[in-house]
């Protein structure tokens, strides 16, 4: 990857989003849109989902709390994405310094620290010169937040034409997206245990009212799993990577 | 005028952006193993996870016409084609978009 066209870092990172990451992101914003037409919701909720949001897990959970409950569906949506955090702070020093004489360009990286440009920027970005890294990050993350806008747009545009039956399949690629990097990060031994937790936690969510059900689960689920895995780490090797858990 | 729907979008917008703001911010003053950070991936990992398991199980909207069996099938299809794939991402997701379809229409969905 470190040979990917040195003279436009920021080139080179928009071609590599526009391959098989934009169709499976596409895929699933085109859903996305389809899916806020449905339910009643206009262009600006819709582009201001996936281009702020910009996290998939949260947007769906966000559109489906209904608006009865303001703060319940907004906690619901971070507790779906709060692995933003670890996220930053895992690429934040293959961003650049964030202070310094320099003024912090590393900032410009903030809205588009997602699951894809975050995947790809950790495999990528070590092999890549120091000078060219954040470039290549925001040639990469712009070209698939454009993708996810548009997609969003398609999805809003065609749902009036989209078959029920059709609708539904694409919804499910979300879900199914989702599993598929789950399965990534279960690859990792660390990451077995919370995913596992948060399955057998799923049933809070039933219980519980919907805004609140899914951060319910995960945070008993997630927290179970983290004190069980404390005494091995405390005993064994402490594995440096608890904050990205492999594929974010 | 922001309506529930609007006041949950601006919440949640913000409190992303200050979940990634954080993680810049606290990056190279905490270590990557530390138990804050730690708990906080365990927390995320769970979240999805569980979200996972009942968008497969017991979806809303439009997704719950879809015949439990070929959202199991989909599922299943999708991990055997990423395993088999070297997690390769999309020949998966489309696998398991094709099997969903087809065991859809075998039991007439």
């Amino acid at each position: 990857m470190s040979s990917e066209s040195p003279s436009s870092p920021f080139r080179a990172g928009a071609g590599a989003a526009l391959g098989a990451p934009a169709i499976a992101m596409g895929v699933s914003f085109l859903a996305f849109g389809a899916a806020v037409a449905a339910a009643g919701l206009g262009p600006g909720w819709a582009l201001g989902a996936s281009l702020g949001v910009y996290g998939m897990a949260g947007q769906l959970v966000l559109l489906q709390a209904g608006a009865g409950d303001p703060a319940g569906a907004a906690l619901g949506a971070t507790a779906a994405n709060a692995r933003f955090l670890p996220m930053a702070m895992a690429i934040a020093p293959w961003l650049g310094p964030p202070s310094g004489p320099g003024p912090g360009w590393r900032w410009l990286a903030l809205p588009f620290i997602a699951i894809t440009p975050w995947a790809a920027a950790m495999r990528v970005l070590p092999g890549l010169p120091e000078a060219a890294r954040l470039r290549w990050f925001l040639g990469f993350a712009l070209a698939s937040w454009l993708v996810a806008g548009l997609a969003t747009w398609l999805g809003l545009l065609a749902a009036p034409w989209l078959r029920p039956s059709l609708l539904a399949a694409l919804l499910f690629a979300n879900p199914l997206y989702f599993a598929l990097l789950l399965a990534a990060e279960g690859r990792m031994p660390a990451s077995r245990l919370p995913i596992l937790a948060g399955i057998a936690a799923a049933p809070l969510a039933i219980l519980l009212p919907a805004a609140w059900g899914l951060l319910a689960a995960g945070l008993v689920g997630g927290t179970l799993a983290f004190l069980l895995r404390r005494p091995a780490r405390r005993g064994g090797r402490a594995r440096g990577g608890g904050g990205g858990g492999g594929r974010g | 005028m922001l309506d529930g729907r609007g006041l949950a979008l601006a919440l949640s917008i913000a409190a992303m952006l200050g979940l990634r703001a954080v993680g810049l911010l606290v990056a190279g003053r905490l270590r990557p193993d530390h138990p804050l950070i730690a708990w906080a991936s365990a927390v995320s990992q769970a979240t999805l996870s569980a979200f996972v398991a009942l968008a497969v199980v017991l979806p809303g909207g439009a997704a719950a016409s879809l015949p439990l069996a070929a959202r199991l099938a989909g599922l299943a299809a999708g991990l055997l084609a990423w395993w088999w794939g070297r997690g390769r991402l999309l020949p998966a997701l489309l696998a398991g978009l094709a099997a969903l379809v087809a065991v859809r229409a075998l039991l007439g969905g």
